[in-house]
């Protein structure tokens, strides 16, 4: 795994505007950023992160089977009582799911490490699945990439297929929502609608806040219909708080994600898969955290914290590094596994599975050891390494 | 090769697709008791019998399994149900199909070429059911089972009287939510 320099596609605003990607630049700062990208073996690729993924998701999947039959597990993620029998029938149903981002640090040389996975609302989807597939294609065709590169990124194919599968089954209308004002939130749900599309599924859009709901508590779009089944790109356990979450479990509505997504997009999970699979090379040391002095060499997060928001971190040198942000509430604990640096960047790998296959990454990057919001995306390539020649 | 073979857009995009002025893109999905009835409701009869002879094929499988034909007439109505064998000389009774899917991207209000299609059974109430999304052959996802559960079809939508909006969204920030 290398970070190497490339320059830009003279172009490649133009070609985000007329691909309706409007959030390359957030708040005038940029987020795309192809001044660089990262070059992978393909054995990095498949040995070190395609076949780690598969078998984390599998592993995950088991845990929800565990949690669902377990009060005190539903306890430890601070699942609100009301929400808990909804979310096991949702498991036992096993209503569909769509896909999840695992995040990894990992640099080339050790096993890659599981941060969290963000499986209910993950978000760099676009980018990842659509932006970055056409810089490589542009790219090759300009002769800046090794002939026959490749990339780890079948994220689109796999959507399109995954919305085959599961939409035939699901109650009409579908519509997909976002909170309102969010530019990147309304970008991932519009480029999530335009791959169920082409998939033959009718799907409509909405905002969040114009959700309805009836007299007899059943949720209703813009024309009265009463939603089928709702994509949102909105967290649970933010919906489990809000006035319209009490009608949830009896409201027949269709989760995407499903409710039992709750339980895998808690951070909870870890603690949990580590006592499961204590010492398994891609999971780091975790615990549910009982407050008091954050000992050097651990992490604190919060059960529910996003973009790299309120967390600490208690370096092995002693370093104590803090964000700010909106969440509190119950925590766990990691063992402290920082980033490496690249050239003074530190890249989290953001791996994809939909449906059940990890079928993609990318990559985010941060001046900081914690991966903010303010991280770039910076695309990746397959390039294999010039053989015969050993530096030692 | 690890990425999609293409990748493309069809209403994100500005730019033409296949070469073709895509701003009039819609998607049609029917339910269709008979090829008839769907040439005359498309206009495609290529589309409408390719459509019926999948779905066809497909409720071999994924129709709902039952043990005697009583079991079976009791849901789907008397003569509605025939003996199948699984091949390997176990048989059961299953539904005739009474119906199919067939959904399909519209480009100008001409069909492209592709579509999915699924079998339809009409229960013995009348209500319209088709197979779960579990019996499809997607490789997407693991563990694709067969004699999967099957779920109602409402072709025509549910209305009720909204009382109130903006029951969500209010933990949003500037920048949403997404993770």
């Amino acid at each position: 795994m290398r970070r190497i320099a490339l320059a830009e596609r003279s172009d490649w605003r133009a070609k985000a505007a007329d691909c309706g990607f409007g959030f390359h630049t957030i708040d005038d700062a940029p987020y795309w950023d192809e001044s660089a990208y990262y070059a992978f073996s393909l054995r990095e690729i498949e040995h070190d992160i395609e076949a780690p993924s598969e078998e984390l998701h599998a592993m995950a999947l088991d845990m929800v089977e565990r949690i669902v039959g377990s009060e005190q597990h539903m306890q430890q993620l601070a699942i609100p009582e009301p929400y808990r029998d909804w979310i096991a029938q949702s498991w036992r149903e096993r209503q569909p799911h769509l896909y999840g981002r695992m995040d990894f640090a990992y640099d080339g040389s050790a096993p890659a490490k599981l941060y969290e996975l963000n499986y209910d609302t993950p978000t760099s989807l676009f980018e990842a699945a659509f932006f970055q597939w056409q810089w490589l294609e542009d790219q090759l065709a300009r002769g800046q990439l090794p002939a026959g590169s490749d990339q780890f990124n079948s994220i689109q194919e796999s959507l399109v297929e995954a919305f085959g599968t599961i939409a035939r089954g699901i109650a009409r209308p579908f519509h997909f929502a976002a909170v309102r004002d969010s530019t990147e939130d309304q970008g991932t749900i519009a480029y999530l609608r335009d791959c169920a599309l082409q998939a033959g599924i009718d799907c409509g859009t909405l905002a969040i806040e114009d959700i309805g709901i009836s007299e007899d508590g059943r949720f209703t779009d813009l024309d009265d219909n009463v939603i089928g089944c709702l994509f949102k790109l909105y967290p649970l356990e933010d919906m489990f708080r809000e006035t319209f979450g009490p009608y949830l479990p009896r409201a027949r509505l269709q989760l995407i994600e499903p409710p039992w997504k709750a339980l895998l997009s808690n951070k909870g999970i870890l603690p949990l898969l580590w006592e499961a699979h204590r010492g398994h090379p891609n999971l780091l040391p975790a615990e549910f955290d009982a407050g008091g002095e954050l000992p050097r060499g651990w992490v604190r997060k919060p059960l529910h914290s996003r973009e790299g928001a309120n967390i600490a971190m208690h370096l092995d040198d002693g370093r104590e590094l803090r964000t700010d942000g909106p969440y509190d509430g119950p925590c766990i604990r990691q063992a402290c596994h920082p980033l490496t640096a690249f050239d003074g960047h530190y890249p989290l790998i953001g791996s994809w599975v939909v449906g059940d296959r990890a079928c993609g990454i990318g990559i985010r990057e941060d001046s900081s050891l914690v991966t903010q919001d303010s991280a770039r995306f910076v695309p990746h390539a397959i390039v294999e390494e010039a053989r015969g020649v050993l530096i030692a | 090769m690890k990425r999609s073979r293409t990748a493309a857009l069809l209403l994100m995009s500005t730019a033409p697709l296949l070469l073709t002025a895509c701003d009039r893109n819609q998607s049609r999905e029917g339910l269709y008791t008979s090829v008839e009835a769907c040439v005359a409701q498309t206009n495609d009869s290529a589309s409408c019998n390719e459509a019926f002879a999948k779905a066809k094929q497909e409720s071999l499988a994924t129709a709902p399994r039952f043990a005697n034909r009583e079991e079976c007439e009791a849901r789907y109505g008397a003569q509605q149900c025939a003996e199948r064998s699984d091949g390997n000389n176990h048989s059961f009774f299953g539904p005739l199909m009474t119906g199919f899917f067939l959904s399909q991207m519209m480009r100008n209000g001409v069909a492209t070429n592709g579509f999915n299609s699924a079998p339809a059974f009409r229960d013995s109430n009348g209500g319209w059911q088709r197979p779960a999304a579990d019996g499809a052959s997607g490789g997407v996802y693991r563990g694709a089972n067969t004699g999967t559960g099957m779920v109602p079809v409402t072709a025509t939508p549910d209305r009720a009287v909204t009382s109130s909006r903006s029951g969500f969204g209010r933990s949003s920030g500037s920048r949403g939510f997404g993770s």
